[in-house]
């Protein structure tokens, strides 16, 4: 097979990836970059990311009330030293992207202008039109054609890592086009691939978001944290479950039921007012929203679609000029695949899968428990967002990890030697011989779709808004049969050239690894907390017994090992979350203490 | 879930480089719901009737620009045409015109890529400013002057539509010169004599003849037409005065 | 499946007979073909001209060339055609010119190619009144 050789090698070119490329390219111009991609960058999914990016740049702003918003929304599950430097650093990151031309939505002096998010306390979102993430990834990707020590591998599908001598060397990819294998033989490698929310049925996400690096890692012995944190977004399409942005709340909308009642201000969120207010209402967290919108349905209130139960969002008061100039591609999404003007209807929305929590091991400096190998963006979990992701806050944790990614893995490298290249060579050739078993095998008689689509119905069962021990276990058991039945599948297409049904079965091998490890991680935590919620007997959050992240382990032959981490507290000590009105009351009561840079 | 009792048929064009001499039509029977997507047929026939069939597709919301392809020979995204419209008849699904297939509606799109990178898209700043210095400052009117042209999604739809790119292979085509209107009529940026370097060629806006079906087609609304077209005054300008302001129009 | 060697042998469809693929492309092609009756058009005022300079016998013979029904009912072909040339003229020069605002708004291209169109119908009745009176 053929090898290439490089410094830094980058697996994903998402925001994260992309990031990270252009900070190894300035760390050291000298160290070549290898930036791989299975799609054309322009395709990750940073693309369909719409609210906005959170940065800090008002004066009755703070970065103490961004720690504690995002310490708080995550529900005492973030590693707080992490946090603190992720606020420190928000609104620098998205300055640079401003300087390489992002198109950030302005006021009337030419400033930046920012906007209310869910779970925020003061507005702090910066935002690109409701494309933000569109922008955001097209203007990284455009910036990244100036540096070139970058060498861009677009369609290359990644299959394994390769670890020698406890150090990560180096990846194995399959050229799309051709079928063919490349080594690309590294001194350290950044996985920046994403999430996994494909393990669900229903969700916002691309067919791309397999959890390809989390797989990867995981099989080589890094452990995936805080995997049984899947969120949950309130406002998905019914259906398709494309994203309906929670700026559409932050510019002022409303969720209704039925009957055409705020039914937020039920369940802890109230009063409703008509202006939306921070923390407030339709501007609470992502996980409280979705879990109200389950307690409806229970409650017989919410609107039957041929694809579940939905609640309305009702956009119409924020009047159609409004509507275009801040919400243009929410307008596009309702009347072309609904048929729906959301100046005079309200769109049918209900939960769906969005983002992944939870991922591949990483400490504050992205660095994974391998040597030679870092994680950052979506497919890491570093702590920022524990239990319960802020909206905004993921745009711009890419961008300050990848630039982290970049320059830490750009020090390493420096400093790193490959082992005998014999070996590696081997190990990769290994590599090889395993995915070509997936497509060579003559006597499968299962389907890669059909366990694609049974992983999916059952872990929207058993992993949903609220779990309980018996159905999370049947999920596990499934689960354990999908892999018995993933050694016996018949991929129908042996050809070489654009496989897309060989690469598609790998792809639910990934995903099949990936929910075991939320299904175990789940089915293990006996408490409530963030979005993993039970019914069961353990609805309370227990500090005691579970303030620790997760870990799940891969095994030869069976479910993950399970083990726990303590969560990093500095100075926020486990408190309630409250929004609304009580948050009020909360704020008032204990003044947060001051962060310092 | 059962898929209703409505029928398309849908044509797909096939090719399968190890197998075939040239691509053929091949037909499949779709069953479909009335919200169901040209994508989501070709997603239907791939994990029900034959696994072989190739396509680029993310994100199922006409954002990442993966599924462009002809729809009844017309340029369309694949997520955002539905099968409803086409029904009762039949439907037929190509690769992207204008591009060489690599593999049945997958194209090979190196050309596209390359163009791209020739343009300059990114940056280059009139004035350089430190991160501590925040922002540049840019109006919503400024802002406005561009924005438009900033949506563009690398569908490629464009490139299908344009005659001009089928048959002039040097032609840098239309979503790529819009995207170098983009960068020039941002009022951050001074780049604009680097880039009409190109630009001024026949391989950059004098290679358009203003057919417009570019600017139909594009799901966006960027309008390429309107980008390339309103530089042909500029850059005829900046051709008479070339020895009085060898720089351009933009000094 | 053994991968080793490049498989890839992309196909390049023909780009002969495009302009018959699309209605946009024969509609396009339509009026660019206008642009030859124009040219018709002007090599008979050209030939008007030529047989001006060859005195008011050879004038007045062309005159009366340009009266018989065949040639009217060339005229007559050639004035829709230039309407529709004018029009599709007037259809693309929204593109040709940077955005115009008005009031803060930027001016939709159909509002540009109204006035575009209204201009030039007004400027035509003019100069037929003008002519018609200075022959009155």
């Amino acid at each position: 097979m053929e090898i290439f050789k490089t410094d830094v090698a980058i697996v994903g070119a998402g925001g994260a990836g992309l990031r990270a490329a252009i900070a190894a390219g300035e760390a050291d111009p000298s160290l070549s970059v290898a930036l791989i991609s299975k799609v054309y960058p322009m395709r990750s999914h940073t693309v369909a990311a719409e609210g906005g990016a959170a940065g800090v740049v008002r004066d009755d702003d703070s970065l103490d009330y961004h720690f504690h918003d995002t310490v708080a929304g995550g529900d005492w599950l973030c590693d707080q030293n992490v946090v603190e430097y992720f606020v420190a650093h928000c609104a620098s990151s998205l300055t640079q992207l401003e300087h390489w031309g992002c198109p950030w939505s302005r006021k009337p002096d030419g400033h930046v202008n920012v906007r209310a998010f869910g779970g925020m306390k003061v507005d702090r979102t910066w935002f690109a039109a409701d494309r933000s993430g569109f922008h955001m990834l097209h203007t990284l990707f455009q910036t990244s054609i100036k540096y070139p020590s970058i060498r861009r591998f677009d369609e290359y599908f990644c299959t394994d890592l390769v670890v020698e001598d406890g150090r990560c060397q180096g990846v194995v990819a399959i050229e799309v086009a051709t079928g063919r294998f490349t080594f690309i033989q590294a001194k350290t490698v950044i996985l920046a691939t994403g999430g996994a929310g494909r393990v669900y049925r229903e969700n916002t996400n691309g067919g791309i978001v397999t959890g390809d690096g989390m797989s990867m890692a995981y099989r080589q012995g890094a452990p995936l944290r805080d995997m049984e944190f899947m969120q949950f977004h309130p406002t998905c399409m019914p259906g398709p479950g494309l994203l309906f942005t929670e700026a559409c709340r932050g510019e002022g909308g409303f969720l209704l039921n039925k009957d055409g009642y705020r039914f937020l201000q039920d369940y802890g969120l109230g009063p409703a007012e008509e202006q939306p207010r921070n923390k407030f209402m339709e501007l609470g967290p992502r996980d409280r929203l979705s879990q109200a919108i389950w307690h409806e349905e229970r409650k017989g209130r919410t609107i039957d679609t041929p694809y579940g139960a939905a609640v309305n969002l009702d956009l119409r008061h924020l009047g159609r000029k409004k509507l275009h100039e801040r919400l243009p591609l929410i307008c596009e999404l309702a009347e072309e695949y609904m048929g729906i003007d959301p100046a005079q209807e309200c769109i049918p929305v209900r939960p769906g899968i969005h983002y992944t929590m939870g991922g591949i091991c990483a400490n504050l400096e992205t660095e994974t428990p391998l040597p030679g190998l870092y994680a950052a963006g979506e497919c890491a979990s570093n702590g920022i967002h524990g239990a319960n992701r802020l909206g905004s806050n993921s745009l711009v944790d890419i961008i300050v990890f990848g630039k982290l990614a970049g320059e830490q893995a750009a020090e390493y490298a420096r400093g790193a030697q490959n082992s005998d290249p014999t070996t590696l060579a081997k190990l990769a050739a290994d590599a090889e011989q395993r995915a070509l078993a997936v497509v060579n095998r003559t006597d499968g008689s299962e389907k890669h779709s059909v366990l694609r689509r049974d992983m999916g119905q059952s872990m929207e069962s058993g992993c949903g808004i609220y779990r309980t021990a018996d159905e999370m276990q049947s999920t596990c058991d499934k689960l354990a049969e999908l892999r018995e039945r993933y050694c016996n599948i018949n991929v129908e297409d042996k050809s070489s050239v654009w496989n897309s049904d060989w690469l598609g079965a790998l792809e639910v091998g990934y995903l099949l690894e990936v929910a075991e490890a939320v299904a175990h991680s789940a089915l293990n935590r006996k408490e409530s907390r963030g979005a993993h919620q039970r019914l069961d007997g353990f609805e309370q959050r227990d500090d005691a017994n579970y303030l620790k992240h997760t870990l799940a382990y891969h095994t030869a032959d069976g479910p993950p090992r399970i083990e726990y981490q303590d969560v990093v507290i500095t100075r926020s000590q486990p408190g309630t979350r409250a929004y609304g009105a009580a948050g009020v009351v909360e704020d008032k009561q204990a003044p947060p203490e001051p962060v310092h840079d | 879930m059962t898929n209703g009792n409505k029928i398309i048929e849908m044509e797909v064009l096939r090719y399968r480089p190890e197998l075939d001499q040239e691509p053929f039509y091949q037909s499949y029977e779709v069953p479909f719901l009335d919200d169901w997507s040209v994508l989501q047929g070709l997603q239907y026939i791939k994990d029900d009737l034959d696994g072989t069939l190739s396509f680029r597709w993310s994100c199922r919301m006409a954002i990442c620009g993966s599924c462009g392809m002809m729809i009844n020979g017309v340029p369309g995204l694949g997520c955002q045409n539905f099968l409803r419209n086409y029904h009762p008849g039949k439907l037929r699904v190509a690769a992207l015109e204008h591009f060489p297939i690599e593999r049945d509606l997958v194209v090979v799109v190196d050309d596209f890529m390359n163009k791209l990178a020739q343009i300059k898209p990114y940056l280059i700043p009139k004035q350089v400013r430190g991160l501590d210095q925040g922002e540049y400052l840019q109006t919503p009117q400024q802002l406005e002057q561009y924005r438009q042209f900033s949506t563009c999604i690398n569908c490629m739809l464009c490139y299908a539509a344009c005659p001009q790119y089928g048959m002039n292979a040097d032609f840098t085509g239309p979503g790529i010169l819009a995207l170098m209107h983009r960068y020039n009529a941002d009022s951050r940026d001074d780049g604009r004599a680097q880039r009409m370097e190109l630009g001024h060629a026949d391989a950059g806006v004098w290679g358009c003849t203003a057919v417009g079906y570019c600017s139909e087609v594009c799901p966006k609304d960027v309008d390429p037409a309107h980008a390339i077209n309103q530089n042909k005054m500029g850059s005829a300008i900046d051709y008479f005065l070339r020895f009085v302001k060898p720089r351009g129009a933009s000094q | 499946m053994s991968a080793q060697t490049d498989k890839r042998h992309p196909y390049l469809r023909p780009i002969r007979g495009w302009w018959k693929r699309d209605r946009y492309y024969i509609r396009y092609l339509a009026m660019e073909a206008t642009s030859i009756l124009i040219a018709l058009y002007a090599l008979i005022l050209l030939f008007g001209l030529l047989r001006l300079g060859q005195g008011e016998a050879a004038f007045n013979g062309w005159l009366e060339t340009l009266r018989s029904p065949p040639s009217v009912a060339l005229h007559s072909l050639l004035l829709l055609v230039f309407a529709y040339h004018s029009y599709s003229w007037f259809k693309v020069m929204p593109k040709t010119l940077p955005a115009i605002y008005w009031r803060g708004a930027k001016l939709p291209q159909p509002v540009i190619t109204r006035i575009g169109v209204s201009a030039a119908v007004i400027v035509n009745l003019l100069v037929i009144i003008l002519f018609t009176g200075l022959q009155s």
